[in-house]
C-alpha cells in the first residue's frame, strides 16, 4: 500500500533518511518507533507530499507519490498530525468544513453515525457547540479522530493520536484501530497500548528493520 | 467661493509650527528631529513637485496622459505594498499590479460616469484625484492583507497541510486564510466608517467644502467615496490573493519557500 523506495533527505544539512527502503502492506497495522527528531512525521510528510525525496521514490498503491497523483492520494488517506491542528470556529463549523470539500462531496452528514463515534469516544453531544480553542487536548485528539473516521477512508496516518488521552481510551482507541482488517494503519506512537494487539508490526527508523 | 489661495511668504509661517515639536524632542530628549526633518523636506519637495505636474496635467487634460498617470500611481502603490510585506517584489508584482489596475480603473470609471455622470469620465480632476485617493486610502488595508495571508499560512502551516491532506484542492484549503485576512484587513475601515462624521471631518468632505461647495454636496461625495474605498479594498485583496496563488503554490499545493524575503 504504501512503498519507500531507496528515499534520500536532508534538512539543514543533516541527512534524516540515507537510502530508507520499506513497505506497509494492505491491511497491515505498523508502528514508528524511533528516538524523537529521527524524522517519524516526515515520513507522513513525505507520503501527504507535503515534503518530497531529494532521491528515491514513495509510492501509495503502486503509484508515484508526484504532483499529479498526490490529489487523489489526499483523498484517500486520512492523516491527524502530532499538534491536532483543526482549524477554527466551533466544532460544528469544522465538521460542516470537512464536509463541504469537494474531495467528500460523497459523503452526508450523517447526525448517527456521529453520535455513535462520539459515545464510542466518550465525547458529550455539547461538544459540537463548543469552540475549537475551549477543548481540551485530549478532546481535540478525539475531534480529529471522529473527522478521520468519517470520511470513510481505509489508511490512516496517525501521529501521536493516543498522547493527550487517559490509559483507558488509549487502550480502546487502539484497538478500534487495530481491529478493522480492510484498514491499513501507520502510526507514530510512544505509547505501548499499541503494541498489546497481536496483529501490530514495528518498524524501528534507527536500525531501519523490522522489530515485531 | 473658491478656495481662499495661501501666499507663499505666509505659507513658510506655516513651517515655524514646526518649532514646537522640535523645541519637545529637544526638552524631552524625544531624539526624532532628524527623521522629522527628513519626512518634511521630502513631504515639501514631493508636494511642490506634483503640484507643478498636475498643474500642466490637468491643463493638458489628455485622457491618455490621465489614465498613464493613474497606471503609474497604480505601480508605486503597488511597490509600496510589496516592500511593506514579506513577499519578494519579482514573485508577485505582475499579478498583483493587474489586480489593482483592474480595481481602481473599474471603480473610478464607475464613479465618474455612473454615479458623478460627467461628459469625461478620463477627466483629469476627477480621474486622478479620485484614483489616488482609493488608492492611498485601501493602501493599508491591501497590505494588511496580503502581508497577513502568507505569513498566516506560512506561521499556520500545520493547519494548512492538514486542510489538504483532507482532499482539498488548493483553492478550498486557502480560503479560511483569504476569510481571516480579509476581516483582518477591512476592520480599520469598517470602525472608522462607523464614526465617521462625528469623530472626525474625513478628508474628502474637508475638500469639497474647502473648494467652495455646500455640506450637502460635500456628504454625497463623502459617501461615495467611502462605498468605494471599502470595496476597492475588498477586491483588490481577495483578485490579488487569487492571482498570486498560482506563482506562490507549489504542483503539491504546498508554500513555495523562495517567495519570501529573507
Amino acid at each position: 500500500m504504501i512503498d519507500f523506495e531507496d528515499v534520500y533527505l536532508s534538512y539543514n544539512g543533516k541527512v534524516l533518511f540515507n537510502d530508507l527502503s520499506f513497505k506497509v502492506g494492505k491491511g497491515e497495522k505498523v508502528i514508528l518507533a524511533g528516538r524523537s527528531g529521527i524524522g517519524k512525521s516526515t515520513l507522513f510528510s513525505l507520503i501527504l507530499g507535503f515534503v518530497t525525496p531529494e532521491r528515491g521514490m514513495v509510492f501509495f498503491d503502486g503509484e508515484p507519490v508526484d504532483e499529479k497523483n498526490v490529489w487523489q492520494i489526499r483523498r484517500r488517506v486520512a492523516f491527524i498530525d502530532q499538534d491536532v491542528s483543526i482549524g477554527r470556529g466551533r466544532v460544528n463549523e469544522w465538521f460542516d468544513f470537512v464536509l463541504s470539500l469537494k474531495a467528500n462531496s460523497s459523503l452526508r452528514r450523517d447526525e448517527r453515525g456521529l453520535r455513535e463515534s462520539f459515545e464510542y469516544f466518550e465525547l458529550e453531544g455539547d461538544i459540537l457547540e463548543k469552540d475549537i480553542n475551549e477543548l481540551s487536548g485530549g478532546e481535540r485528539q478525539r475531534i480529529a479522530v471522529v473527522t478521520s473516521i468519517i470520511l470513510g477512508r481505509k489508511v490512516f496516518l496517525l501521529d501521536e493520536v493516543t498522547a493527550s488521552l487517559d490509559g483507558h481510551m488509549k487502550e480502546k482507541l487502539a484497538w478500534f484501530f487495530c481491529s478493522r482488517s480492510d484498514w491499513t494503519v501507520v502510526v507514530i506512537s510512544h505509547d505501548s497500548v499499541w503494541l498489546e494487539n497481536p496483529n501490530v508490526k514495528v518498524f524501528d527508523l534507527e536500525g531501519k528493520r523490522w522489530k515485531q | 467661493m473658491e478656495t481662499i489661495d495661501i501666499k507663499v511668504l505666509p505659507l513658510l509661517f506655516s513651517f515655524l509650527l514646526l518649532t514646537v515639536p522640535i523645541y519637545l524632542s529637544h526638552v524631552f530628549k524625544i531624539g526624532f528631529i532628524r527623521s522629522l526633518l527628513y519626512s518634511v523636506v521630502r513631504m515639501a519637495v514631493q508636494l511642490f513637485l506634483i503640484g507643478i505636474f498636475l498643474k500642466y496635467l490637468f491643463r493638458l487634460n489628455n485622457p491618455y496622459a490621465n489614465i498613464a498617470w493613474l497606471v503609474v500611481m497604480i505601480l508605486v502603490a503597488v511597490f509600496s505594498a510589496i516592500r511593506n510585506s514579506s513577499l519578494k517584489a519579482g514573485k508577485v508584482l505582475v499579478p498583483a499590479f493587474v489586480s489593482f489596475t483592474i480595481v481602481t480603473l473599474a471603480i473610478v470609471l464607475y464613479l465618474n460616469g455612473v454615479i458623478i455622470r460627467m461628459k469625461n469620465i478620463f477627466d483629469a480632476r476627477y480621474l486622478i484625484v479620485l484614483g489616488g485617493m482609493l488608492l492611498g486610502s485601501s493602501l493599508r488595508g491591501n497590505i494588511i492583507g496580503i502581508s497577513s495571508f502568507y505569513k498566516n499560512i506560512r506561521k499556520d502551516s500545520k493547519r494548512f497541510l492538514y486542510i489538504l491532506s483532507l482532499g482539498a484542492t488548493r483553492h478550498e484549503a486557502v480560503l479560511p486564510f483569504l476569510r481571516e485576512s480579509v476581516q483582518l484587513a477591512v476592520r480599520p475601515t469598517l470602525a472608522s466608517m462607523a464614526t465617521m462624521g462625528i469623530v472626525a471631518l474625513p478628508g474628502m468632505m474637508t475638500g469639497v467644502i474647502m473648494g467652495g461647495a455646500s455640506p450637502e454636496v460635500a456628504i454625497k461625495y463623502q459617501i461615495m467615496i467611502m462605498l468605494a474605498i471599502v470595496t476597492s479594498t475588498i477586491s483588490s485583496i481577495v483578485l490579488t490573493i487569487l492571482m498570486t496563488t498560482h506563482i506562490c503554490f507549489s504542483g503539491y499545493g504546498t508554500l513555495k519557500a523562495d517567495i519570501f524575503r529573507k
